[in-house]
Formats: structure tokens, C-alpha cells, sequence
């Protein structure tokens, strides 16, 4: 009889609702909505389709089905499954302390907003004054009040991540009070997790949900809705669409990070993941969805009044210029006057004709945001012009950070559980080791907060989690289904579901899976050769807009580190391994295999 | 209403003053936007209305250059159009053909700026004085900034919450300790580890060592 002294989910209900919690994070919410737009709206649903019944959801069910029948963290799972092979586990463990490490200064920032959300106005609806209060302060007239707020306020942001200031007040605050909140929500493990996660997992659709009654009735939110919806088929001849179609699905599943099988590695034996596999990828997938139109109504808004903004400055302008009664020019006749008055008055019209004619509201939705970018400056400023605006901004932070928040516990148990299989971490109480984890990362992150910080956030968000992530995966799946076998891995999962897999996952694991990784894989390669030197966006406080700027030597070199760290411990791992087997023998590499796992 | 501009143009010009003119260097350009203001409670501007803004604007100047009495003769308006927006020039009340320069008028209007668009039932924004900037209120500074407020509310409650997990853990190990001597008598591994999984809050991840290494090799 196998001994258990492994911790449990209290009913699957639980697990289910820690996968949606942890599979649902911001990509839903500031990634998916972009995608939609920039590959030609409805028709970007095919693609997308496709790539979740081909890549995600058995890929998805490969991790779900280790981590239930090895129960034990991702380096313990795959340590038992090819001793070779136990670097991919460590692989994950790298990539998901790379990941806890700066994603939760993003709820640090939501919690910063939301903090301000407690005033009457707003603070990033208006321009504060400048010290002689003459005019707002000069780069807020630049740029605009929440572009100032975000890159001022917030992150007090340096010109170029080589300059440096100190550690902003407001913002490490906020990360504490994140990592305090991580804290609670695992201290004991699953047992705190399972509960926790009933609130984080539901209560962003109860946000979503009002957030859509809310979008609908905002004048001009149906402009957005159809714009995004309206299918360009043409997109779909373009190899980028399909491509980031199935790093979508990828990423936003949050395969790789060994979350799934930590997760997965406390459920009973026998506990039906088949259709929980099914059920949460659908479910990540129809949250991707039902979020962007709500994210697009909210454009439609936003779009609709830049534009009236930008017809009533031109109507002022016309008046002022051509000294017309007030009431002569209205908003709807804008465009006519322009037309009457280049016509009867050429020389006087040519003077500010720079200034007329450029309202578009077309220009105004192609306007797309991706990232944090779309989350705190674009639908902030959409906020503002609500009525009741701090009731509506209070809500949309915290359900940012019940987001982030559901995203972090699923990362921060992929570090602690293969670390706790080890003997000499678990005699230590989970209390105490995951204080020193969230201690760690605490100490580490706080270097996210300072004036460059957000630069070397943008560093680890693009290059510390998305190659090693497909290199993993891929390595997953040639392993599950090439070396570990593929008849024993239907046996095991036989023995756990009581019926084997159907002829379609196995085909996806033996064949399309694999192939369709190694194309992203090799995508992935050629475009980080073919980019050249690779780029951030630094925010230029004169000109008050973010400019291409290239990264200095030591961020290059700082890249390919993020890059080597986590893929080169598969290998090494298993040069370590055929060392130790040499150096000691073949008896004794059986106590080496059963010291690692020990349950 | 037409008709009484141009009469009044007529009339101005005949007692015209040469200086005042468009883009003169020695007054301003007014603009005012009353039906933006004030929507369907808008007054019709005519020559009273321009009456009682001369007076305004002598009353301004007499408030900043105290002793000199300004009338409203003084105060001289010309290119009135329709969108309501003219030029005006301010004469020395002691010698006509003398001009108060610019400085001394625009100080004299943003001293009494507020009470100029009380008249009229305007605002800075609606009433322009082209090329005057209006100074802008002082911002209210809060004592503490609100968000620490709500900061310090959030984190108060978090750190209860971990002190009291962390203490009813502590309190549930000791209780357990106080039980185990007694439980030693029944030495039962079965029963053992079955209170193991039912008190797993409190066992979470404690591993009994000796006990894994006995059963394992056991069971091999």
C-alpha cells in the first residue's frame, strides 16, 4: 500500500478551479484582443481554433496525466520518468522562479492603481500643475495625463535602462503588500490554495460580466465591437497569424512551467483529468474571447469620444479663426464647413489646415495596444470618461489583480513543489520554506521597482519564459512519447482513468504536437537571428512618447544568460547524471533514483 | 440685431481712434463663448452687454492703478464680429491721446479676472483674453497622499491574516505533541498515518523519516 502523506485537494472542484485561475491571467485580457485585431478579427477565431484542439489541449493533458500519476513536482516527475532527463524539470523550476520574480510587479501596479482609484478625481484624468501654475506640467501637455501618470507617477521611469535612480517608495510598497498577499494565499500549501482559488477563479467573470453590460451601453462601444469582429479573411494566407495563433494557445495555457503537473501531482489517483483537460482549455479559450469584446466595446468608446474630442477642437478652431457665430457650426456639420470654408476662403483655410481635417475614427480603432500598455494607460483613459469613474476603476483593478494574482499561485507551487519532494527541504515546515521563497523573490524582484525597472521588465517578460517555455514543451512531449514510450503511457493512464486514450491524442502526441512545436521552435530561432540587435521601448520624457532603442552590450549579454540558464540545465543534468552513473555503478544508482523520490 | 452692430460700427468708427485695430501692439483681443456657457440661458450680446464690459474693464483698471479714474470712455472696442470676439485699447483718463501699455492692462485683468467673468456669468475658458494666460487654481494637497490610506488599511488586514494562520498552526502542532505521547501506546503505523491524512493542515508536508525508509525497503 502506497503511504500518502501528501497533501490533497479537498474536492477536484478545487483543482479545476486552480488550473481556470491559473490558466486565465492578463494574456487573456491585454494579449488575445490585440491578436484578434492585428490578424483580421472574427477570422483569427479559426486559426486559433485549430491550434487549441491540435496543440493545446493535448498538450495540456500530457502535463495533467504526469503530474497525477508520478504525484510528485516536475523535477521528481521527471526524474522517475527518464533519469536523464530531470533537467527539464529543473528547467521549469528556473523558468518559474524567472517568472515569479517580475510578474508580480504587475500586480504591484494594479494594486498602486487601485490605491489611487480612492479620490475624487482621478489622478490620471488630469494634468497636475506646473510650479508656477501657469500650465500643466510641460511633459503631461507632451504626452498625455495617463501616459504621465503610468510612466511618471507610477514608475518614475528613467530615459534608457542603463540610467538608474533609486527604488520608487510607492511602487516596492505595493510589491510587499503582493508578495505578503502570495504569502497568504499558499502558506499552507494546497490547503490554502483550494481555498483561495474559489474566489480567484470566479470573481473576474462576475468583473467581465458587469464590465460587458457596462461596455454596451457606452455611447459608440458597438463601433469598436463590430470593427473587431468584422472578418478580414485575408489574414488567414498570412503564416504570422497561424504562428501566433499557437504561441497564443501556448502561452496562455501556461504550459511548461511544471504549474499544471504541481498542481495535478495532489490529486487523488483517480480523478477524472481527461475531461478536466477539456473542460479548463475550453474554458481559458472562452474567457480569451468573451474578454476581448468586452476590451473592445471599451474601444469602441474610448475611440468614439477622441474622436467628438477631436471634431469639437476643430469646430472651435474653425469658429475662432473665421469668427462665426457660435451656433453656425455644429458637430455633426464639421466636415461640410471644412469643405465650405477651403473653398471660399483658400489662403485664410490653408494656415491651420494642419490642424483640421486629420479626425478619423477608422485611425482611431486601428490604434492597437498590446500589454501593460492596453491594461493601464488605454483602458484607464477610457475610465475617466465614465460617470461614476472610481466605482469603474475600482472594480477593473481588482479584477487585474485577482488575475494576476490566480497566475502567480500556480507559478509560485511550481517552485515549491518539486523543491519540498526533495528530503532535505521537506523535514523544514511549509510555513517556514515558503516565507524563505516569497522572501527570496521579494528581495530579488525589488530591483523591478526602480527607475529602470521597467525596462528590465520588459527584458525578462520577452526573453526569460517564451523560448525556454516551446524548448521544454517540446522536449515534454518527444520523451512522453519517444523515450518514456507511448504504450506505457497509455497504460498509466489507463490505470488511473480506467479507459485508455482515444486514437486522436495519441496521434497528437506522437506526431503533430512535436511538429507543430519544432516549427515554433525553428519560427522562434530564425526570428530572434533574423531581428537583429533586439530592442525595448523607452520612454522619451521631451517628446512624450516611448522610441526604439536598442539594448547596451550588458543587456544583450544579460538576454542570452536569461536564454542559456534554464534551456542548458536539461543538458547538463543529464551529463551529471551519466557522470554519477559511471563514477558509481549500476547498484547504487538504484538508492540514487528512490533518495530523490520520496513518496 | 445685425443692424445694431453695424449702426454701432458706423458710430465707432466715426468717433473712430486710429489705434485701435486688429493686431495692435497696445490692447488685446477679447473672445467671449456665451452660448457654450450657457446653453439655452444665453444672453444676446448687444450694446449694453459691451457697455457693461467697458465698465468691467474701467473698474479693473482704476482697481490696479489706484488714483487714476478711469471711465468708460477710455475703454475703446473695435472689429466687433459675430462670433463675438472684438479688440480693445485702454486710454490714460489724465491725457486721451496717451495708451496704457500692455503690461499694466494685462496685470490689471488677471487681478480682477475672477469678478470680469462673474459680470458676464463666464469662466476663464469662455471668456478669452487672447494671449493672457489665466492663472490656474492651487492644486488641494492632501496631508497624507489617499492611497497610503487604503495602502495601509489592505496591509493591516493582510498581516493580521498571516499572523493569525501562522499562530492557529503553531497552536494546532502544539496540541498535537500534547496528544502524541498518548497516542504512542497504540502503535498502530496504519492508525498513525490515517491521522496523518485527516490532520493534514497541521502534517502538511512534515515528513516522518524513519518511517518512509522502514516501510520502503519493507515493502521491496
Amino acid at each position: 500500500m502506497e503511504k500518502d502523506a501528501r497533501p490533497n485537494w479537498d474536492n477536484p472542484m478545487q483543482f479545476v478551479l486552480a488550473c481556470v485561475s491559473y490558466a486565465v491571467g492578463l494574456g487573456n485580457v491585454w494579449r488575445f484582443p490585440y491578436l484578434c485585431q492585428m490578424h483580421g478579427g472574427g477570422g483569427f477565431l479559426i486559426p486559433y481554433f485549430i491550434m487549441l484542439l491540435v496543440e493545446g489541449v493535448p498538450l495540456f493533458y500530457l502535463e495533467l496525466a504526469i503530474g497525477q500519476k508520478m504525484r510528485l513536482g516536475s523535477i521528481g516527475a521527471w526524474t522517475a520518468i527518464s533519469p536523464y532527463l530531470g533537467g527539464v524539470g529543473l528547467a521549469s523550476v528556473v523558468t518559474s522562479l524567472y517568472l515569479c520574480l517580475y510578474y508580480n510587479v504587475i500586480n504591484a501596479w494594479s494594486f498602486w492603481y487601485l490605491f489611487n482609484s480612492f479620490q475624487s478625481v482621478l489622478p490620471w484624468a488630469v494634468c497636475p500643475i506646473n510650479a508656477n501654475r501657469t500650465a500643466p506640467i510641460e511633459e503631461c501637455e507632451v504626452a498625455s495625463p495617463t501616459q504621465y501618470f503610468f510612466y511618471r507617477e507610477t514608475l518614475n521611469i528613467s530615459s534608457t535602462i542603463e540610467e538608474n535612480g533609486g527604488i520608487h517608495t510607492g511602487q516596492a510598497l505595493c510589491f510587499l503588500l503582493t508578495w505578503v498577499i502570495t504569502y497568504l494565499c499558499i502558506v499552507r500549501g494546497v490547503q490554502s490554495t483550494g481555498k483561495v482559488v474559489y474566489f480567484t477563479a470566479t470573481f473576474p467573470y462576475v468583473v467581465l460580466f458587469i464590465y460587458l453590460i457596462r461596455g454596451f451601453t457606452l455611447h459608440g462601444a458597438v463601433n469598436g465591437v463590430k470593427y473587431m469582429f468584422t472578418p478580414k479573411m485575408d489574414q488567414l494566407a498570412n503564416p504570422a497569424t497561424w504562428i501566433n495563433a499557437a504561441t497564443q494557445i501556448f502561452f496562455s495555457l501556461g504550459l511548461g512551467f511544471g504549474s499544471l503537473i504541481a498542481f495535478s501531482s495532489y490529486n487523488q489517483y483517480n480523478n477524472n483529468f481527461e475531461r478536466q483537460a477539456i473542460t479548463v482549455s475550453l474554458i481559458n479559450s472562452g474567457t480569451s474571447i468573451f474578454a476581448s469584446i468586452v476590451t473592445f466595446a471599451i474601444y469602441g468608446f474610448k475611440a468614439t469620444v477622441n474622436y467628438e474630442n477631436c471634431l469639437e477642437r476643430t469646430r472651435i478652431l474653425l469658429l475662432n479663426t473665421f469668427n462665426l457665430a457660435e451656433d453656425t457650426i455644429t458637430l455633426d456639420n464639421v466636415l461640410e464647413w471644412i469643405k465650405k470654408l477651403n473653398a471660399t476662403y483658400p489662403e485664410q483655410f490653408n494656415e491651420i489646415a494642419n490642424d483640421t481635417g486629420n479626425c478619423s475614427l477608422e485611425q482611431e480603432l486601428a490604434t492597437a495596444v498590446e500589454g501593460p500598455g492596453l491594461a493601464f494607460i488605454v483602458y484607464s483613459e477610457a475610465i475617466t470618461n465614465m460617470p461614476l469613474s472610481q466605482l469603474w476603476s475600482v472594480l477593473y483593478f481588482i479584477m487585474l489583480l485577482l488575475l494576476g494574482v490566480g497566475s502567480m499561485l500556480g507559478n509560485i507551487t511550481a517552485i515549491i513543489t518539486p523543491l519540498r519532494d526533495f528530503r532535505v527541504v521537506s523535514r523544514i515546515s511549509s510555513e517556514l520554506f515558503n516565507g524563505l521563497v516569497c522572501l527570496f523573490c521579494l528581495l530579488l524582484g525589488l530591483g523591478f521597482t526602480t527607475t529602470s525597472g521597467n525596462y528590465w521588465f520588459t527584458m525578462f517578460n520577452d526573453y526569460g519564459a517564451t523560448f525556454s517555455l516551446l524548448f521544454i514543451v517540446l522536449i515534454e512531449v518527444i520523451t512522453v512519447s519517444y523515450i518514456y514510450g507511448i504504450k506505457r503511457f497509455e497504460k498509466d493512464i489507463e490505470d488511473m482513468l480506467g479507459h485508455r486514450p482515444n486514437w486522436y491524442w495519441k496521434i497528437m502526441w506522437v506526431v503533430i504536437s512535436p511538429l507543430l512545436l519544432i516549427v515554433l521552435f525553428v519560427f522562434y530561432i530564425v526570428n530572434y537571428i533574423m531581428g537583429g540587435t533586439p530592442t525595448y521601448q523607452a520612454w522619451d520624457k521631451e517628446q512624450g512618447k516611448s522610441v526604439l532603442t536598442e539594448y547596451p552590450a550588458f543587456g544583450q549579454v544579460f538576454i542570452v544568460l536569461l536564454l542559456v540558464s534554464s534551456v542548458s540545465c536539461v543538458p547538463l543534468t543529464a551529463l551529471y547524471v551519466f557522470c554519477r552513473k559511471r563514477k558509481h555503478g549500476k547498484p547504487l544508482k538504484q538508492q540514487h533514483a528512490l533518495s530523490t523520490v520520496s513518496a | 440685431m445685425l443692424d445694431k452692430i453695424l449702426f454701432l460700427l458706423c458710430l465707432a468708427s466715426a468717433l473712430a481712434d486710429e489705434r485701435c485695430m486688429p493686431d495692435t501692439p497696445h490692447g488685446f483681443q477679447v473672445r467671449l463663448s456665451i452660448k457654450t456657457a450657457l446653453g439655452d440661458e444665453a444672453y444676446a450680446w448687444n450694446e449694453n452687454e459691451m457697455f457693461l464690459f467697458r465698465a468691467t474693464l474701467a473698474f479693473a483698471m482704476r482697481n490696479h492703478m489706484t488714483g487714476q479714474q478711469f471711465n468708460v470712455s477710455n475703454i475703446v472696442v473695435c472689429d466687433e464680429t459675430e462670433r463675438v470676439s472684438f479688440w480693445f485699447i485702454v486710454t490714460s483718463p489724465l491725457d486721451t491721446s496717451q495708451l496704457i501699455d500692455q503690461e499694466n492692462v494685462e496685470a490689471a485683468i488677471r487681478r480682477s479676472r475672477n469678478r470680469i467673468n462673474s459680470a458676464f456669468l463666464l469662466t476663464d475658458k469662455t471668456l478669452e483674453f487672447v494671449d493672457i494666460l489665466p492663472t490656474l487654481g492651487t492644486p488641494y494637497v492632501h496631508p497624507t497622499p489617499p492611497w497610503l490610506i487604503a495602502f495601509g488599511v489592505v496591509m493591516g488586514a493582510v498581516g493580521a491574516g498571516i499572523i493569525i494562520m501562522l499562530v492557529s498552526s503553531a497552536v494546532q502542532k502544539k496540541l498535537k505533541t500534547n496528544k502524541k505521547p498518548q497516542d504512542k501506546d497504540e502503535d498502530d503505523e496504519e492508525e498513525t498515518r490515517v491521522k496523518t491524512m485527516e490532520n493534514g493542515v497541521a502534517r502538511d508536508g512534515v515528513y516522518n523519516m524513519s518511517f518512509s525508509e522502514d516501510e520502503r525497503f519493507t515493502a521491496m
